[in-house]
């Protein structure tokens, strides 16, 4: 490959295989090699330009101040001359090009002329165009961010959440949006993210805040994306102000909070007796609350007797049943006897069928069956406690 | 847990009150005193107040599964009390076999309790 010969004939079958526009040009710019890229981007066909200075791809302007010489000049002095501009086609409409140029010397070092690449970069404008218009269109805030956590770029949404112009924000670090109180623990997880960025939401169930430039705060929702550009790896946040649908969820979470009360009356219907009526469904939440309830109140109202009211409830599984059996074990834990009531026919049926078994869990038809024997029974426990009591009082003495 | 346990004698009744943390060495030390102290004074009835522990799980319930049946053979019934909101919920998720314990309330409760767990015995009935 010594040979100038052999050398240019590889550099023009490769020339063929690449979709960039390469043109071989002598030491003047005069245009001697031409390949099919370079015809598909500027329209000319090889043997229109072959002899032709490469100059006829200039405005007029780039023309007038002798562009040429600075692409030439500049790339024989670095060995690699690379700029941007405007070029023109044959049919006159011009496009963006991202231009390289680089000298080409001969065995003995003599300059035998210069290889230029061009490359249409109108689609690249265009997409970052489209970008900034998806930015500022987006109904989210968004702010990217550069690795130090510095504001690269914000949106129109961004500056008025925050209340910023974004000649404040960009430059500033991230930081500058977030509450004082949760700023180092934010620096730390920013680091975090950028060290295994990827697409996800920001603080799975935390609350989140952002704070504006008047100092006052905002609950948001935040989705990270990383982005890999030319300038580094850099991460887009999407900041949805959440404020009417925090209050939303706390008015629901208060609203769930009362019906789950009334839904779990314990009423003291005698001495030591409480009754819980169960009305409606009984999902595992619900039983819960319903537990806690009533062991609460055994406790504060030394209750010995429980009737679990059951005639409300709509149709006894397998799950009922076993809520069930927990909170009649629990409550034995505590020292409280249970009596299941208002069992009905369909549903004792069920229950047996079912193969549910009850233990040895006192059961009756109606409520006022369950609080007879409720009775009975803290009558017996109490002629018990006396006797147990004279039993002390006699060892005393 | 100290040394020894403190055990209060009514009548035919040991009172003990299980307090602070429970390790291997503590649960041992229970169980040579109560079985000891249990036949030592023919005690009928034992109640264990559980209020004062730091934590109930499983291995408490184990070991007071234990300690009563230690106390059933030699003759005398026993009742746990001091079981808070908490602590039965706890044992019930985690599914701890407890049906073999007699609960109450408290002391009083858990008395009444003995006395009928003893008539029951006497008659040869359970409970």
């Amino acid at each position: 490959m010594s040979d100038d010969g052999t050398r240019l004939r590889v550099l023009e079958a490769v020339a063929t295989l690449v979709s960039d526009g390469i043109a071989t040009l002598d030491p003047q710019g005069v245009v001697v090699g031409w390949n099919a890229a370079a015809t598909e981007l500027t329209g000319y066909e090889a043997d229109e330009v072959i002899g032709r200075s490469v100059s006829l791809l200039y405005t007029e302007e780039d023309t007038a101040r002798d562009l040429l010489a600075t692409e030439l000049d500049g790339s024989r002095g670095s060995g690699r001359f690379e700029t941007e501009g405007v070029r023109v086609r044959k049919d006159g409409s011009r496009f963006r090009a991202a231009v390289v140029v680089a000298p080409l010397t001969g065995a003995d070092g003599e300059l035998t002329g210069f290889v230029k690449v061009l490359r249409d970069v109108t689609s690249r404008r265009a997409d970052e165009a489209m970008f900034n218009a998806l930015l500022e269109s987006a109904p989210d805030a968004m702010v990217i961010v550069d690795p130090d956590g510095r504001i690269t770029l914000v949106n129109r949404q961004a500056e008025i959440m925050f209340g910023y112009h974004r000649e404040e924000l960009v430059g500033q670090t991230i930081e500058v949006l977030v509450p004082q109180r949760l700023r180092g623990r934010h620096v730390h997880h920013r680091d975090g993210f950028f060290a295994a960025a990827q697409v996800r939401p920001m603080g799975v169930d935390l609350d989140l805040f952002g704070v504006r430039k008047d100092g006052s705060e905002l609950p948001v929702e935040i989705s990270l994306s990383p982005l890999d550009t030319d300038r580094g790896r850099q991460v887009c946040a999407a900041i949805r102000d959440v404020t009417e649908r925090r209050e939303q969820a706390e008015r629901l979470r208060r609203q769930r909070d009362e019906i789950m009360e009334l839904s779990t009356p314990v009423i003291q219907v005698w001495d030591r007796v409480l009754a819980l009526p169960i009305i409606g469904t009984l999902d595992s939440g619900r039983a819960a609350r319903l537990t806690e309830a009533l062991l609460e109140k055994i406790g504060e109202l030394q209750a010995e007797v429980v009737i679990l009211d059951i005639s409300g409830v709509p149709t006894v599984d397998t799950l009922v049943a076993q809520h069930l059996l927990k909170t009649v074990q629990a409550a034995t834990l505590m020292g409280a006897s249970s009596i299941l009531s208002g069992v009905r026919p369909e549903t004792a049926q069920a229950i047996v069928h079912l193969g549910i078994d009850l233990g040895r869990l006192r059961s009756r038809n109606t409520l006022r069956e369950a609080l007879q024997l409720a009775l009975q029974i803290v009558r017996d426990r109490s002629s018990a406690m006396s006797e147990a009591a004279a039993d002390v009082a006699g060892a005393a003495w | 847990m100290s040394e020894t346990l403190p055990i209060l004698k009514i009548g035919d009744t040991l009172l003990v009150a299980l307090q602070g943390d429970l390790d291997d060495a503590a649960v041992v030390r229970i169980e040579e005193q109560l079985t000891q102290e249990v036949a030592r004074v023919h005690a009928a009835g034992v109640l264990i107040d559980v209020s004062g522990l730091t934590v109930v799980d499983s291995f408490i319930a184990r070991v007071l599964a234990r300690v009563v049946a230690m106390i059933r053979l030699l003759g005398a019934q026993t009742v746990v009390v001091g079981i808070s909101p908490a602590v039965a919920i706890t044992l019930v998720e985690l599914g701890v076999p407890m049906g073999h314990l007699d609960t109450a309330l408290n002391a009083e409760q858990g008395l009444a309790l003995l006395r009928r767990l003893r008539a029951a015995a006497d008659h040869g009935s359970d409970r």
